[in-house]
C-alpha cells in the first residue's frame, strides 16, 4: 500500500487529541459548586466499570475514525485490495480503420468497439487522466463527458490508417502524464495487413482485445483509374475487383453511370469512353454493398477535353512529324495550333515541344527564341558521344549521340524529365517541354523507339493541354508538400478551402479538386489502401507477440476489456474503503453514545 | 390580591380561570419572590392559598364565626348569609375560626447547600443548554424560607401555635412555638438571621424543636436532606417516640434531579468540599438513577416511621407544598 498524498498522515497526529481528554479527563479545570455531588460521586462508583469501558471504547472509536479518515485523506492505493482504482493515465486506442466498418453479426464492428470504449470512460474517476486515439493518429483528451462524446461522433476513417503512430502517441500521452499507473487500452479488428508495424512500448501497460469472430468474405474495388488522366475527349477506366466469384460493377462519371459489367476476380477491366462532359471530373467505380461497404466505391478523376490541334514543323525533323500523323489517325490530336512542336530556332509561340536546332549554326537563334518565349533555359555546348537517357516511362533503353547541355537560367523552375549522366536533357514546364537533343536518327533514337509515339502523344495531351494540375492519389489522412500549381481544395460538397505548405489528404474517401485562383486544375483522389479490404485477422495473442510492450493483457471477450482497463494497471484506491470504515466506526460512537441512557438507567 | 404590584410582570404557570390565576400560590415562585420581601409575599401565598381552599373538607372542626367577607365566586354556597343577602341585596360569605391546640415547629435547614440554585450551573457551569433552568430562580434556602414563613402564618391563622427552628452545623435559631399576635413576625425575623454552616445537623435541630413542643405536636422538616440518612433516622425515631407527627419537605432544585448541561467539570460540594470530577453526558443517567434510589431510601424510611414525606421542587409554585403540608395539619386533631 502507499499514499498519493503522504504529507496529510501527519494529520495523524489528531489522534492525540482523544486520546489526551481521555487521559486528561481527571485534570479537568471547570470547577463547579454542586451540593449533590455525593449523589454524583456514588453514581460514578456504581457504574465505573461500565463507564471505564464505554470510554475506553469511546476513545479508541474515535481514534480508530481518525486513523480512518487520515488514512482517506493521504488518498491510499493497494494493489489488491480496495475498490475503484488508482489514479490511472489511460489513452483508449480505438480501431476505427475502414476494415472497422464492417458489419458482424448485424452491427458494424466499430459501433461494438465505440460501447467498449464507453464502458470503459464509464469507469474512470476525476483522478483519471484520459486520451482517446483513434487509427488516423488523431489524439484528443479530456474528462470522461467530453471523450464520450467525441467516441459518439466517431465514424470509420476510408483507409487503413496508421495503427503503429496511433500506438506510439498513445504510450506518449500516457507517459507524459506523469502518473504512476499507464495503460494503453486497444480494440481492434487485427487486421493482418493494418499491423505489419508496430512500436515499441517499453513502459505502459498495453490491454487487447481483438474479436474472435471470423470476418465476412469480402468484395471489393482494389483499383480505378482514368487512363490518361487526361482525356481529349477519348479515354478509359481500369478497374479490379477483390472477390471469390464473378462481380457486377458499375462506373460513374460526373455521377452519371456510363459503364456496368461483370468481372472475374482480380481481373483488370478497362472501359475505353468520350463522354461529353468537359473539365475536371471525379468518377467511382462501385460494387454492389456487401459487409463492408466502405470498400466497394472507389474514387478516380480525369480531365476531358477536346483534342488539341498540333502543328509539327519541318524544323522538328521528319520523326516527330510521323508520330503526330499517328496521333491524328488516332483522334488523340487534330490539326492546329493550340501547341506547336518546333526546333528551338523556330519557336515563337507557347505551348510548345522544343527540340535542339538541326543545325548547330542555328544555336544562337535558337536561344534567342527562346529568351523571346521567357523560357528559362538555354542550349549550351554541344556533346557528342554515345550516352545512356535515364528518366521514367518512355525513356528506357534511350541514348544519345549528339546533345546540347540544357543551362537553366537564372529563376529556372522546370521539372526535369530524363537525363543524360548529371545533365538534364529533357526538362518540362510551364507551356514547354525542351528537349537537349534534335529528334533525328543521328542524334538519339528516341524517336525511333517505340515509346515515342505513346510519350509525345501525353506530352501534347497531357502536358501541353489545358492548366498544368495533374492528379494526385493518396490516402485517408496522408500528408503531402502542396503542389505548386494549386492554392486551394474543393471538398466533395463543394465548398473550398485554402492549403497551407502541407497538404493533408482528408479521412473520408472521395474526388477533392484542386483549385488556383478559383478555379480546378486538378484533383485529389482519396481512397483507402487496398491492402485494407484484406479482412484477415491476427489473434489477440499474435497481435501481442507483435506489440513490444512492457507488459500485455489479453481480454478474452469485450466485457472483460472493459473491467481490465484501470484494474490491470492501476493499484486500487483505499478512499472509499476508509472513508466508509471511518463512517462505521463514527456510526458505532454515536449508536453507542445513543445507547448510552437505556443501558445505564 | 387586588394590591398586588407588578402583577402584569408575573408569569403564570398555566393558563387558568381568572380568579385562580389571581392566587399567589399558584405562581411561579422565583416571580413572585421577586416582588416583596418574606412577609409579603408569604401573606400573598397564604391569602392565595386561604382562597383556595373551598373544596377542602373541612366540615367536623369545630370553627367559631369570625368575620364577613364578600362572596367570591367559587365560594360554598352553604356559607353565604341569606338574611344579609335579603336585607341589603349584598352577599357574603361568613368566615369562621378554627379552634386548636395543636403545637407546630417548623425545622428549616440554612446549610451552604441550601443556598444554591440550579441557576448556578448554567451560569458557571461547562456548558450552558435549554435544559438548564432560568438564571432567575431561587436558592433552595430563598424557596425554603418563603415556604417556612408562608407554613407559619397559614397554622397561626388555624390559631396553633407555630414554632421555628433553623439549623447548619449547628442549631441557628429556636423560635418557641406560640400563637399568639407577633409571632408570625418573629419568625420572619428569624429567618434573616445567618446561616450557611459547612454541614448539617439535623438530628440536635430535631431535638431541640422536640424539647421546644411540651406535647405532642407537628414537627415539619424542610431541608435538602444532603445529610446522613442515619442520624435523621435516629432523630426521627425519637421524635415518633414522644408522639409528634413528622412531615419531611425535601428541597430539590430542579437541576439536582436533572443534572443538565454538558461538557465536563470537576462538581465540588460546598459543605464537605468532595471534588468529583465528571463527565456530565456521561453520568447524567446514572446520577438520576442515583437520585432516584436515594430519594427512595429517604421514602422508605420515613414511609416505615410513619412520617410524611414530599419532594418540593423549588420551581413548584408554593401552594404545592403548601397543601402537602396543611394536609398534613388536617390529619391532625
Amino acid at each position: 500500500m502507499s499514499f498519493l498524498a503522504p504529507l496529510y498522515l501527519l494529520l495523524g497526529g489528531a489522534v492525540a487529541v482523544p486520546l489526551l481528554l481521555h487521559l486528561l479527563r481527571r485534570r479537568i479545570g471547570a470547577r463547579l459548586e454542586f451540593p449533590a455531588a455525593r449523589y454524583l460521586l456514588r453514581a460514578e462508583k456504581e457504574n465505573s466499570r461500565t463507564l471505564r469501558i464505554r470510554n475506553l471504547l469511546l476513545m479508541m472509536l474515535r481514534i480508530a475514525a481518525l486513523l480512518a479518515i487520515t488514512v482517506a485523506a493521504a488518498r491510499p492505493v493497494a494493489r489488491w485490495l480496495g475498490a475503484g482504482h488508482g489514479p490511472t493515465a489511460l489513452a483508449i486506442v480505438v480501431d476505427n480503420s475502414l476494415s472497422s466498418s464492417v458489419v458482424v453479426n448485424g452491427r458494424p464492428l466499430l459501433d461494438q468497439f465505440k460501447g467498449m470504449a464507453k464502458d470503459v470512460l464509464s469507469n474512470a474517476t476525476p483522478s483519471d487522466r484520459l486520451w482517446l486515439v483513434t487509427i488516423d493518429g488523431h489524439v484528443r483528451g479530456g474528462t470522461p463527458a467530453v471523450l464520450r462524446d467525441e467516441v459518439n461522433r466517431l465514424e470509420a476513417i476510408a483507409g487503413a490508417g496508421d495503427p503503429a503512430t496511433s500506438l506510439s502517441r498513445a504510450a506518449s500521452v500516457v507517459r507524459a502524464s506523469g502518473l504512476e499507473a499507464k495503460q494503453v487500452a486497444l480494440v481492434t479488428d487485427g487486421q493482418r495487413t493494418e499491423w505489419q508495424r508496430t512500436p515499441s512500448i517499453a513502459d505502459a501497460q498495453v490491454l487487447v482485445y481483438v474479436p474472435t469472430t471470423r470476418p465476412p468474405a469480402n468484395r471489393a474495388v482494389t483499383l480505378a483509374e482514368a487512363r490518361p488522366t487526361r482525356w481529349t475527349p477519348r479515354g478509359s477506366v481500369a478497374a479490379r475487383f477483390l472477390s471469390h466469384d464473378s462481380t457486377t460493377y458499375r462506373i460513374t462519371l460526373n455521377g452519371r453511370t456510363f459503364a456496368r459489367g461483370t468481372a472475374a476476380p482480380n481481373e483488370e477491366v478497362v472501359v475505353h469512353a468520350s463522354p461529353p462532359e468537359r473539365g475536371w471530373l471525379a468518377g467511382t467505380v462501385e460494387l454492389e454493398p456487401d459487409e463492408l461497404a466502405g470498400d466497394n466505391v472507389r474514387n478516380f478523376a480525369v480531365w476531358i477535353g477536346p483534342a488539341p490541334g498540333v502543328s509539327g514543323l519541318p524544323s522538328a525533323g521528319p520523326f516527330v512529324k510521323s508520330a503526330l500523323d499517328v496521333l491524328r489517325s488516332s483522334e488523340r490530336i487534330v490539326d492546329g495550333h493550340d501547341i506547336t512542336v518546333v526546333g528551338a530556332d523556330e519557336l515563337s509561340s507557347l505551348p510548345a515541344l522544343i527540340t535542339a536546332p538541326l543545325d548547330p549554326v542555328k544555336l544562337g537563334a535558337a536561344n534567342r527564341a527562346l529568351e523571346r518565349a521567357a523560357i528559362p533555359w538555354r542550349f549550351g555546348t554541344r556533346r557528342a558521344g554515345d550516352a545512356a537517357v535515364r528518366g521514367g516511362a518512355g525513356f528506357d533503353g534511350v541514348n544519345t549521340a549528339v546533345r546540347y547541355d540544357l543551362v537553366a537560367q537564372t529563376g529556372a523552375v522546370a521539372e526535369t524529365l530524363a537525363v543524360v549522366g548529371r545533365d538534364a536533357w529533357v526538362v518540362a514546364g510551364p507551356r514547354y517541354v525542351l528537349v537537349g537533343s534534335p529528334l533525328t536518327a543521328d542524334a538519339t533514337n528516341f524517336p525511333v523507339r517505340a515509346s515515342f509515339v505513346p510519350w509525345l502523344g501525353s506530352v501534347l495531351t497531357e502536358r501541353l493541354v489545358g492548366e498544368p494540375g495533374q492528379v494526385l492519389e493518396a490516402e485517408p489522412g496522408a500528408r503531402m508538400p502542396r503542389p505548386r500549381w494549386a492554392d486551394g481544395l474543393e471538398t466533395v460538397d463543394g465548398q473550398r478551402s485554402a492549403i497551407g505548405d502541407v497538404l493533408e489528404a482528408p479521412s473520408r474517401a472521395g474526388t477533392y479538386f484542386m483549385t488556383r485562383n478559383g478555379r480546378r486544375v486538378g484533383a485529389l483522389v482519396v481512397n483507402g489502401s487496398p491492402a485494407e479490404s484484406q479482412l484477415e485477422q491476427f489473434t489477440a495473442s499474435e497481435l501481442s507477440d507483435r506489440l513490444h510492450a512492457a507488459r500485455t493483457l489479453l481480454a478474452p471477450d469485450a466485457s472483460a476489456w472493459s473491467s481490465m482497463a484501470f484494474r490491470g494497471a492501476a493499484r486500487r484506491s483505499l478512499l472509499e474503503p476508509a472513508l466508509l470504515i471511518a463512517l462505521v466506526l463514527l456510526a458505532i460512537e454515536a449508536i453507542l453514545i445513543g445507547a448510552r441512557p437505556r443501558r445505564m438507567a | 390580591m387586588q394590591g398586588l404590584p407588578g402583577k402584569a410582570a408575573i408569569t403564570f404557570l398555566a393558563p387558568m380561570e381568572s380568579t385562580r390565576a389571581m392566587r399567589a400560590d399558584l405562581f411561579d415562585p422565583a416571580s413572585l419572590a421577586a416582588l416583596g420581601r418574606i412577609e409579603i409575599v408569604s401573606r400573598w401565598i397564604v391569602d392565595g392559598f386561604m382562597s383556595g381552599l373551598h373544596r377542602s373538607p373541612r366540615k367536623g372542626f369545630s370553627v367559631e364565626f369570625a368575620e364577613y367577607r364578600p362572596y367570591q365566586p367559587g365560594d360554598d354556597l352553604r356559607y353565604i348569609d341569606w338574611k344579609i343577602a335579603a336585607r341589603s341585596d349584598r352577599w357574603v360569605v361568613r368566615q369562621y375560626e378554627e379552634e386548636t391546640n395543636l403545637r407546630a415547629s417548623i425545622v428549616l435547614d440554612v446549610s451552604r447547600s441550601m443556598a444554591w440554585s440550579g441557576a448556578q450551573m448554567s451560569a458557571g457551569g461547562p456548558a450552558r443548554t435549554r435544559e438548564t433552568t432560568a438564571v432567575t430562580q431561587l436558592t433552595k434556602l430563598e424557596y425554603a424560607e418563603r415556604l417556612t414563613a408562608a407554613l407559619a402564618l397559614l397554622l397561626l391563622r388555624q390559631r396553633d401555635a407555630v414554632g421555628l427552628v433553623r439549623f447548619d452545623e449547628r442549631v441557628r435559631t429556636a423560635v418557641p412555638p406560640r400563637a399568639r399576635n407577633g409571632q408570625w413576625r418573629r419568625i420572619v425575623a428569624s429567618l434573616e438571621e445567618p446561616g450557611a454552616g459547612r454541614a448539617s445537623s439535623a438530628a440536635d435541630a430535631l431535638h431541640q424543636s422536640a424539647r421546644l413542643i411540651s406535647r405532642r405536636g407537628l414537627i415539619v422538616l424542610v431541608s435538602d436532606l444532603l445529610m446522613e440518612i442515619g442520624e435523621v433516622e435516629t432523630a426521627m425515631r425519637g421524635l415518633r417516640a414522644l408522639g409528634h407527627d413528622v412531615t419531611v419537605l425535601h428541597i430539590m432544585d430542579p437541576a439536582e434531579r436533572e443534572l443538565p448541561g454538558a461538557g465536563e467539570a470537576v462538581f465540588i460540594d460546598p459543605e464537605s468540599e468532595l471534588s468529583v470530577p465528571a463527565s456530565i453526558a456521561d453520568v447524567r443517567a446514572a446520577y438520576k438513577k442515583t437520585v432516584d434510589e436515594v430519594i427512595g431510601e429517604w421514602r422508605s424510611m420515613f414511609g416505615a416511621l410513619g412520617i410524611g414525606y414530599e419532594i418540593v421542587s423549588t420551581d413548584a409554585p408554593f401552594g404545592v407544598p403548601l397543601r402537602q403540608a396543611f394536609a398534613a395539619r388536617q390529619m391532625l386533631p
